[in-house]
């Protein structure tokens, strides 16, 4: 049994949800937990440890932000949590499921399920119009399509792009491709939002717009997990956790988080 | 259903993907399209001419067969005979009237080819053949007389120089004046037209074959040179009832009597049955077929591995896009799904394309023949199946390395 204190996470409540489940799934107010989580890569011989056992406990609802410098295994954890790798060694459970141990196919399933993505780069298909492009999830679900088209029109709605459906993404704005681009995350309705510096390329007025629609969406219940390096745009999230050298930092509320980088 | 659905959305994709490269696509297929125009252009062809064979056959009446000095499936260079066949005798009108004479046999008669074009007045027509037989011709070959009247026995006898010809050579010399009676020059012999006559309804005419007019046997024999090793025969059609096999022994006994064949001596003629004429068309087109399928199975190889390099470059390119797809759930069945139909879509077109173009060519050449050609549905359906496996055969690779890409390094690729 390893001591809770060896857990750098905010809460008592947390470390104990991290403890708890050692081989057992959470309980179901806890989409996501991970415990002892490590990724390392063979790099022409060289061993990076990239994470080297990250314990960590979020709740349905939370808005959380991960931060840290480049090479601190922020983009590593954002991989193994949207089901895109798989962790060497450790635990994740997402939404009740033990993920770490799944195939391929499996995965694959879970990201369409549970996980939105939302990238920097939008990543929208160029030659599909908005509608279609929402729609992409719901093809791989195998819903039908007149569903898909009636539920890609209302997730269009939700981010205000109902007059645009048709419209490809060149014919959009930066700020209205990444809406097209959570529309798409939501459709399906998954467990997670999870956001890669959702605002790396947009300006700063565009920027606020973006993370505006976030906060809607976590007051309206979605759990939404951005990986940022900007303190400023970390700060719109109530939950800040900080890697560095594969390791949480450290991991606060808002209000501790603001006070610490001084916004 | 879910298949289905899937399918149809890869369809959309594909489609789209051909249309976004007009001309790549276009360029891509190119072989594809040649293979399969060139089969069914040639398919097109053969299976027209068979047709007519066929119905040609049907008219004669399946049983008639020919007795000839040498058979071959190819005119032969009287000189360069077999020896066998170099000392075979010639055939003579009395062996027909003694086959005639035979109970099993209904119509036994001497037939000759002769060449030559019509001319009446500074008119000509085309080379033409003209069918140096009797009075029964039309009994075995079909058509029938318009106007004026067959040979009399007198005319057969003594080779009178007379003719019946074809109504379309008597509209091209005479116009609307009557022919009967009027001299023409059959390849420079004088002949008077005793009769018009109209040939059975898309008969196997190549150009230079076509029958021009019907002359007596004997005619020919004392005014042309007749090639008696390729245009000699004797026409037999059993009575109604017996066998051609029947028939065929009868008529061998017989020919061995008349030529006094001792038993052991190999037959000094040949016959031909109708079931032969078609066999061996069927092995000359058999051939033929087989190298046009040489050839354009190297036009497809062509296509096929042109679709491959195109889909390797489209994987490539596409790195990204595939990176996205499986981030929103697609699997690696998904993705190889999605290529391979992109692969067999552009084939498939390919395919389609090909059996228009091959049949429309078909169709020109077959125009020009002056046969019809009947567009072959079964090979229709080979050829899409074909084209569609030649997509998926040559798209499985590039399918493949998409369908394996990493999500993490595949969303990562500028």
């Amino acid at each position: 049994m390893r001591n809770t204190d060896e857990y750098p996470i905010s809460t008592t409540e947390e470390r104990e949800a991290v403890v708890a489940t050692a081989g057992a799934a959470p309980e179901e107010d806890w989409v996501i937990v991970t415990r002892g989580l490590k990724r390392e890569y063979d790099m022409g011989g060289e061993v990076v440890r990239a994470l080297r056992g990250v314990d960590l406990a979020i709740r349905r609802n939370e808005y959380v932000a991960i931060m840290g410098p480049s090479g601190s295994g922020k983009s590593t954890l954002m991989n193994l949590i949207g089901c895109l790798d798989t962790p060497n060694d450790g635990e994740y459970w997402l939404n009740g499921q033990l993920v770490s141990a799944m195939s391929d196919d499996q995965l694959a399933r879970v990201r369409n399920k549970e996980i939105g993505f939302v990238f920097q780069t939008f990543n929208l298909l160029p030659r599909a119009t908005a509608l279609h492009n929402v729609e992409l999830p719901l093809v791989y679900a195998g819903v039908p399509g007149e569903e898909r088209r009636r539920r890609a029109e209302e997730a269009l709605e939700r981010v205000q792009l109902g007059a645009r459906m048709l419209h490809k993404p060149n014919e959009l704005s930066g700020g209205q491709r990444q809406r097209v681009a959570i529309a798409r995350a939501l459709v399906n309705r998954p467990s997670i939002l999870l956001a890669d510096e959702p605002t790396g390329n947009l300006d700063s007025t565009t920027s606020e717009e973006i993370m505006k629609v976030f906060e809607e969406l976590a007051d309206q219940g979605q759990t939404v997990i951005m990986v940022t390096h900007e303190p400023d745009i970390a700060a719109h999230a109530r939950r800040v956790i900080v890697l560095r050298d594969g390791v949480i930092a450290s991991d606060d509320k808002r209000s501790a988080f603001t006070q610490k980088v001084g916004l | 259903m879910r298949i289905v659905d899937r399918l149809g959305q890869n369809l959309t994709i594909a489609l789209d993907t051909l249309r976004a490269g007009k001309i790549r696509s276009a360029l891509t297929i190119l072989g594809v399209v040649i293979g399969v125009a060139t089969v069914m252009a040639m398919a097109a062809i053969v299976q027209g001419i068979r047709e007519q064979i066929v119905h040609t056959i049907e008219i004669a009446g399946p049983t008639t067969f020919y007795v000839i000095r040498y058979f071959s499936s190819t005119p032969v260079n009287p000189n360069r005979l077999p020896r066998d066949a170099k000392n075979r005798p010639d055939l003579i009108p009395e062996e027909a009237q003694r086959i005639a004479s035979l109970p099993e046999i209904g119509y036994s008669a001497i037939w000759a080819q002769v060449f030559g074009r019509v001319e009446y007045q500074g008119i000509r027509t085309q080379q033409m053949t003209f069918m140096a037989a009797d009075d029964r011709y039309t009994e075995i070959q079909g058509g029938e007389l318009l106007e004026g009247r067959w040979f009399t026995r007198a005319e057969l006898k003594s080779g009178t120089p007379v003719a019946v010809i074809d109504h379309d050579v008597a509209r091209k010399l005479f116009g609307q004046a009557n022919p009967l009676d009027k001299t023409v020059r059959l390849g420079g012999r004088p002949a008077r037209v005793i009769g018009i006559y109209a040939p059975p309804e898309n008969i196997f005419a190549p150009q230079g074959q076509q029958v021009g007019a019907i002359i007596p046997f004997l005619f020919a024999d004392h005014a042309f040179v007749i090639d008696k090793i390729n245009a000699l025969f004797i026409a037999v059609k059993p009575r109604p009832g017996v066998t051609v096999a029947e028939a065929q022994d009868a008529v061998t006994v017989a020919m061995r009597e008349i030529r006094a064949l001792r038993p052991g001596q190999r037959n000094t003629f040949d016959m031909i049955t109708q079931d032969q004429i078609l066999d061996t068309f069927n092995k000359l087109t058999g051939v033929f077929f087989l190298v046009m399928i040489v050839l354009s199975g190297v036009a497809l190889m062509v296509g096929g591995i042109g679709v491959m390099a195109i889909m390797m470059v489209s994987v490539t390119s596409r790195t990204r896009e595939i990176g996205v797809r499986k981030a929103l759930g697609a699997t690696n069945a998904d993705i190889l799904l999605q290529f391979l139909v992109e692969a067999s879509t552009l084939t498939g077109v390919g395919g389609i394309i090909g059996i228009i173009v091959g049949l429309g060519s078909g169709k020109l050449v077959t125009l020009a023949m002056s046969i019809q050609a009947s567009p072959p549905l079964g090979l229709t359906l080979v050829a899409v199946g074909v084209s569609v496996g030649i997509g998926i055969a040559f798209g499985l690779l590039p399918a493949m390395r998409a369908a394996r890409l990493d999500p993490i390094e595949a969303l990562r690729y500028e």
